[in-house]
């Protein structure tokens, strides 16, 4: 075995499990150094199996494995600490963020610094208790709205939006424009797009999510875009909480 | 070349979670050759099942009778509603001899990834069957993983929304548990968990 086939206690965390053969799982894990990669956990669903409690999403872990297959087979799992996971509805932001890496990264390359911002977003999502109900929802919305825009410039669908696609000259925060995913922000004038504001496109460009119109825009923005790189099949996770506010009316 | 009834045979053992080709093979030759008469009574008793099992109609757990024995009890505190993920929960809520109120069982639990919805862990059921007017108490007492917990939360909030009691299994340091040997990552939800005394 090659010495580049062994990794040793590197940082990641489990994006998402499913179970393999009788006893053992296979973890789709996102690491610092080589981004996502899928690991054999042998045993991980016996019931003594010291990995059954640790192989689980939002858990800071150190990982080692080895192989060279597309599945590596993981041999040990250490808890890092000082990362408590996220709750109740932050809970459910983490699953989508999960859904988004899983979505979109590709095994093998590494983003060192989007893994940061991940390690980052996790502590901020966990950080928002003792908020109120309207405090949270927006505190969560901009987490939300800057890691996507990270995770998009980071896998190479970075949009520039504070710049005319037509004219090259900046945006003007009066203005409105359409934002197609493969041009850019235009001048509105019945053209298709997701329709949004020169003052929420530099909001955008300038990470400052602070206003209460940009927060909606963006949303609407983030989403086209994600949509289109993502294709055809939606996010569980979109779908779960539209089925779950359909139940709370 | 096998005969075609074996090889239906082991195509249909093949259904079993984790098992494979070889095993189910060796499965159907073991039926087969060594045990016919297990062979025969596994076959009844499935058919058997199939046809008389369903689940009750109060707690979704598998039942013969449209309401199962806990649901038609009358020694069970009928304000207390348990939430389990699966029929395992519940008969180890049952083990410990600590809890006598009535159960809901999932079947399942909120895993996002993986498409299980709301729809597929049957919460509108849960809704009705909880908001009976007798039941004052909901007790979650899903798993305590990212997918129980969001089950959980989310459970919570509908029911709370409806004026439900509801209350979260606690955890902590098992019992017996000595600190220097606990998993790091219970001691740490102990320490976020801890009551005053
Ligand atoms: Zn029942």
């Amino acid at each position: 075995m090659s010495a580049d086939a062994r990794v040793n206690n590197e940082p990641g965390f489990v994006l998402h499990t499913y179970p393999f053969k009788e006893t053992s799982v296979v973890a789709e894990v996102f690491t610092r150094d080589h981004g996502r990669v899928a690991l054999i956990a042998r045993g991980a669903r016996r019931p003594t199996s010291t990995l059954r409690g640790l192989m689980q999403p939002f858990t800071p872990l150190l990982l080692s494995w080895f192989g060279k297959s597309e599945l590596r087979t993981l041999h040990a799992a250490e808890w890092q600490g000082g990362l408590l996971a996220p709750q109740g509805r932050a809970l459910m932001c983490g699953f989508y963020l999960n859904e988004l890496l899983l979505r979109l990264l590709a095994r093998g390359d590494a983003h060192e610094t989007l893994y940061d911002r991940y390690v980052a977003t996790l502590e901020q999502l966990a950080g928002e208790a003792g908020r109120s109900d309207y405090e949270r929802a927006t505190y969560l919305e901009r987490i939300l709205r800057r890691f996507e825009k990270n995770l998009l410039s980071e896998i190479g669908y970075g949009a520039t939006f504070d710049v005319d696609a037509d004219s090259g000259a900046p945006v003007q925060a009066q203005v409105r424009y359409v934002f197609q995913p493969e041009r850019g922000a235009l001048q509105a004038s019945g053209q298709p797009g997701c329709p949004v504001s020169g003052q929420t496109l530099i909001d955008l460009a300038t990470d400052r999510f602070e206003r209460p119109a940009t927060l909606v825009e963006a949303k609407a923005l983030m989403r086209t875009l994600i949509n289109h790189t993502l294709g055809a099949k939606p996010l569980y996770t979109r779908q779960l909480l539209r089925e779950l506010t359909e139940l709370t009316q | 070349m096998q005969p075609a009834a074996l090889e239906n045979l082991i195509t249909a053992l093949r259904v079993l979670p984790g098992v494979g080709p070889k095993s189910a093979a060796r499965m159907a030759y073991h039926l087969l050759q060594r045990d016919r008469r297990g062979a025969e009574a596994l076959a009844g008793a499935l058919n058997h099942a199939l046809t008389h099992l369903h689940h009750c109609r109060l707690c979704n757990n598998f039942s013969e009778a449209e309401v199962c024995e806990v649901c038609a009890s009358p020694n069970r505190d009928k304000r207390q509603l348990a939430v389990v993920e699966m029929p395992a929960d519940f008969n180890m809520m049952e083990a410990t001899q600590s809890y006598g109120g009535l159960y809901f069982v999932l079947m399942g639990r909120l895993s996002p990834l993986d498409g299980m919805g709301p729809r597929e862990i049957h919460l509108d059921r849960l809704i009705s069957r909880a908001l009976d007017g007798v039941v004052e108490e909901v007790v979650l007492a899903t798993n305590f993983t990212p997918e129980g917990e969001a089950t959980a939360h989310t459970i919570g909030e509908l029911l709370k929304a409806r004026g439900l009691k509801v209350s979260r299994l606690a955890r902590g340091v098992p019992v017996g548990g000595e600190l220097e040997y606990v998993d790091s990552g219970t001691l740490a939800q102990a320490v976020r968990d801890r009551r005053t005394v």
